[in-house]
């Protein structure tokens, strides 16, 4: 279950093959480390057969598409992993520094990144009979006729795809789409956009928190569909009808890709089992298991793929357009934020743990330069509160970006950061009762969250059971509360109070909370 | 050659000590082996890694291991060291290593013109805008088309291919590979007005054409086998047409291993040019296999088997009767320009990327 809690959502690290006791390995064992899209983790039964029949295993470290270009391009990646494995090298093949470090590239399976709704849905939009093109998506979004949850773009490939190709397709040039065309086309995406009503920092957790909200386990409204890989879209228990818009689509093609700093000995290994992953038997196993496509020629389609000529939309190859695409996403085009921060400020908090808060807000406020804090910091038009507490709930204060730059509403942001002082005890949950007051009813039109940062148990005011008759009590008010787990805090509480709320659990305790911060910002 | 043999035993007698096995030349007894590392065009690789050519290598006490990338890449990022040869797709990449590296060298063992796979309903769209004729694709006039940024949806009576997408050959990223160099050097010698570039001038002229045929293409893969291979799973709505190396289709087309779909075509390019896989040799070993490579029949009608134009055309000719097929003599063929020409444009190009 996805609920356990996470180490961190986009650095789990997990050996995926295990060596099952073959009796005799067909070839010299080899352990490949890949540095990878968390997708592929469904990939386990045939990368275990993998590792018995060709001896190599295949070590998953899992990251999003923009970390894990990062990771490649300052190098870290260089001695650390012998390939990567992410579900496009587009984004990383933009960047010089990323570029040069990858060697031979075969791809491995392919699948489009489409609009899944309910059955009804689709005849209701009259999308069963013609295919609608992304304009026609856009119009009936802004109409409010559909919703959906797309993962964040600047976490995972599946968002980021779904950008690129709307804007590609509204610009409706028949080429690459330009930063100079997105002024025009932005009307059009901002309607598109207006109909998400999730977002995600990772793709598995969208689509368990679209069918745990479908089923009523999770309190947030639901939502329609999903915009996702066509695999995940068909691979759900209950099965999304695909809508393939007619003017095309963005395709992962999934490229295992050795690294040129990889030994001779992994090159030797990435061959063996890219080979063994191309082969028609495994391609075959590949499509009926995970349901995405073949990327080998002569390997057929199964009948199951109804739409099997899909015109692919031109991808920008430049950093400057994706960039720009990225900018316009989280600065004016998605239906903007309202954050609430319920920070602990409590004696416990003194010295390295106080100064960790405030370097992980000031990160949010620009500090961050990196490829992907770019774009998980405060956001244009964005309102963030920010409510620290001790014995009480402290006072609140809220910070308001305006449209364009922000940059003196978020100096003042780091600021009251850098002035946060850790004294008092800790009401948790008072502290949380009073956030919720403070949103009162979630405004539809912005995506409403709060983060909870804790780094001991409630010791002051009501406990973890007064929250949940509040809660009981106004089901209208449901606002996912993000809990962070930081020092000695309360594992099994704020596990609860995530799920009640239909949040998630970060851990701090083993990587920094900046870095949990930042995660974070994926899903608000 | 003799000396050349000498030398290479000498070699092999210290690389014995240490362990590497060698097979002995004389009576082709398998007794001892040299391990010969070389770096090529991906076009190349499914060559390389056939049985039946490591089997003729291996004949000779050879054992090819390679590794791909994108032709410019060989020559000019790749770190060569631990490599014994490198066989880029072209006379130009190869020239610049032989500079850079003063190896004077060089064995071009076989060639193949640039050409164009696409499919039935994409060449009729085609020969009704006046672009194929007679199996031929006119460059020229698929400029005109390119230059006013047309839609398949918008050419006239197009009802076979109605994609939003601009009419505009898939090539690789003109960055690494080889393949879009060559394609720089034909629409470059037919947006001159038929003449090869041979002035600053006209490649200042030219340039923003020549980079607007890549940049609007978006994203580009770095090695030629990339957009073969999208042709050949993806289908016409990813890849309408593809620039390749009559060689890859061919090769297909004679193992018929059943990927040429009958629906697949492959259109010549009028005018167009031959790439001519050069190698260079790094070391002895490596020069081993460029001399192997252009003297040995087995390996000569191997490489004719994957489509290759052979050294000695009655090869290449003989292959193709045997599998019904039939490779036109081109003859509408120009030379490429100059390697700094050639090599100042791709850096243009490149500058426009960032």
């Amino acid at each position: 279950m996805g609920r356990k809690a996470l180490a961190s959502v986009l650095a789990v690290a997990a050996v995926l093959a295990g060596c099952d006791s073959a009796p005799e390995p067909a070839a010299e064992s080899a352990v490949l480390r890949v540095l990878a899209g968390s997708e592929l983790a469904d990939l386990e039964p045939v990368l275990d057969e993998a590792a018995r029949v060709t001896g190599v295993r295949v070590e998953f470290t899992f990251t999003g598409t923009l970390e894990g270009t990062e990771t490649l391009a300052s190098g870290e990646a260089d001695g650390a992993f012998d390939a990567v494995w992410f579900s496009s090298n587009r984004y990383p093949r933009s960047l010089p520094e990323a570029d040069r470090r990858l060697g031979d590239e075969v791809k491995i399976m392919r699948s489009p990144v489409v609009l899944g709704l309910p059955e009804a849905k689709v005849r209701e939009l009259g999308w069963d009979r013609t295919r609608p093109t992304w304009a026609d998506i856009a119009e009936a979004a802004g109409q409010g006729r559909f919703t959906y949850g797309m993962t964040d773009p600047s976490a995972s490939n599946s968002g980021f795809s779904a950008l690129v190709g709307v804007a590609s397709a509204l610009a409706g040039t028949g080429d690459a789409v330009t930063p100079d065309q997105i002024d025009a086309v932005a009307p059009a995406m901002t309607r598109f956009f207006s109909a998400q009503k999730l977002s995600a920092g990772s793709s598995g957790w969208l689509s368990e928190e679209y069918q745990r909200r479908l089923a009523g386990t999770a309190p947030g409204p639901k939502v329609d569909g999903l915009i996702n890989y066509e695999s995940v879209l068909r691979t759900l228990p209950t099965p999304l009808t695909v809508v393939y818009p007619a003017d095309g689509v963005v395709t992962a093609d999934y490229p295992l890709t050795v690294l040129t700093s990889a030994s001779a000995d992994a090159r030797a290994a990435h061959q063996r089992l890219a080979d063994h992953l191309r082969s028609p038997e495994t391609q075959r196993r590949i499509m009926a298991d995970t349901y995405r496509r073949p990327a080998v020629p002569g390997v057929a389609l199964s009948d199951e793929f109804a739409v099997r000529d899909l015109v692919e939309l031109p991808f920008p190859a430049t950093q400057d357009a994706m960039d720009a695409l990225l900018r316009a996403y989280f600065n004016e085009l998605r239906r903007p934020s309202r954050t609430l921060y319920v920070l602990d400020t409590s004696g416990s908090m003194q010295g390295e743990r106080i100064a960790g808060l405030k370097s992980a807000l000031v990160a949010l406020t620009g500090a961050d330069g990196s490829l992907v804090g770019r774009y998980r910091g405060f956001r244009s038009r964005e309102e963030v509160t920010l409510l620290p507490f001790g014995t009480v709930p402290g006072r609140p204060r809220t910070f308001t970006l305006p449209p364009g730059d922000p940059a003196a509403e978020l100096a003042r942001i780091s600021a009251y950061a850098e002035a946060l002082t850790a004294r008092g005890g800790t009401a948790i949950y008072d502290s949380l009762v009073r956030a919720y007051e403070l949103l009162g009813d979630p405004d539809p039109a912005r995506f409403t969250s709060i983060v909870l940062m804790t780094d001991g148990e409630n010791r002051n005011g009501s406990p973890l059971t007064a929250f949940e008759r509040e809660l009981r009590a106004s089901p209208s008010r449901a606002v996912p509360v993000f809990t962070v787990l930081y020092g000695e805090s309360h594992a099994a509480d704020m596990t609860r109070v995530a799920e009640l709320t239909g949040g998630e659990v970060f851990d701090a305790r083993s990587s920094s909370l900046a870095e949990v911060f930042r995660d974070i910002r994926g899903y608000q | 050659m003799k000396r050349r043999l000498s030398i290479a035993l000498g070699v092999v007698l210290l690389v014995a000590v240490i362990g590497v096995i060698v097979f002995d030349r004389d009576d082709e007894t398998p007794t001892r082996d040299v391990v010969v590392r070389g770096v090529i065009g991906s076009e190349k690789l499914a060559f390389f890694r056939d049985e039946r050519v490591r089997e003729a290598f291996a004949a000779h006490g050879v054992t090819v291991e390679v590794d791909t990338a994108g032709s410019r890449q060989i020559a000019t990022t790749v770190d060569l060291a631990g490599y014994d040869f490198v066989f880029p797709s072209s006379q130009p990449a190869a020239q610049r290593i032989q500079r850079d590296r003063n190896v004077t060298t060089a064995y071009t063992p076989f060639q193949s013109p640039m050409a164009v796979a696409t499919f039935a309903p994409v060449v009729e769209v085609l020969e009704r805008a006046g672009v194929i004729r007679d199996g031929l694709l006119d460059v020229g006039r698929y400029l005109e088309l390119a230059r006013a940024g047309t839609r398949w949806d918008e050419l006239p009576g197009n009802t076979e291919f109605r994609a939003r997408k601009s009419v505009l050959i898939t090539t690789t990223d003109p960055r690494d590979s080889n393949s879009a160099a060559m394609y720089v050097a034909i629409a470059s010698y037919v947006a001159n007005g038929n003449a090869v570039v041979a002035s600053q001038d006209a490649e200042a002229r030219l340039l923003p054409e020549l980079t607007g045929l890549f940049l609007r293409q978006g994203y580009a893969q770095s090695s030629s086998a990339g957009p073969f291979e999208d042709y050949l799973v993806a289908g016409m709505g990813r890849v309408p047409m593809a620039l390749v190396y009559e060689s890859q289709f061919l090769g297909r087309q004679v193992r018929g291993d059943g990927t040429i779909q009958p629906d697949m075509r492959l259109v010549y390019l009028a005018p167009t040019v031959y790439s001519e896989h050069t190698l260079v040799p790094l070391t002895d070993p490596g020069d081993e296999v460029g001399r192997l490579l252009t003297t040995d029949d087995r390996l000569g009608r191997l490489a004719a088997e994957f489509g290759f134009r052979t050294s000695d055309p009655g090869v290449f000719a003989d292959v193709m009767a045997e599998h019904d097929l039939t490779a036109p003599d081109l003859v509408d063929v120009v030379e490429p320009p100059s390697f700094e020409t050639l090599e100042r444009l791709l850096d243009g190009i490149e500058a426009r990327y960032s």
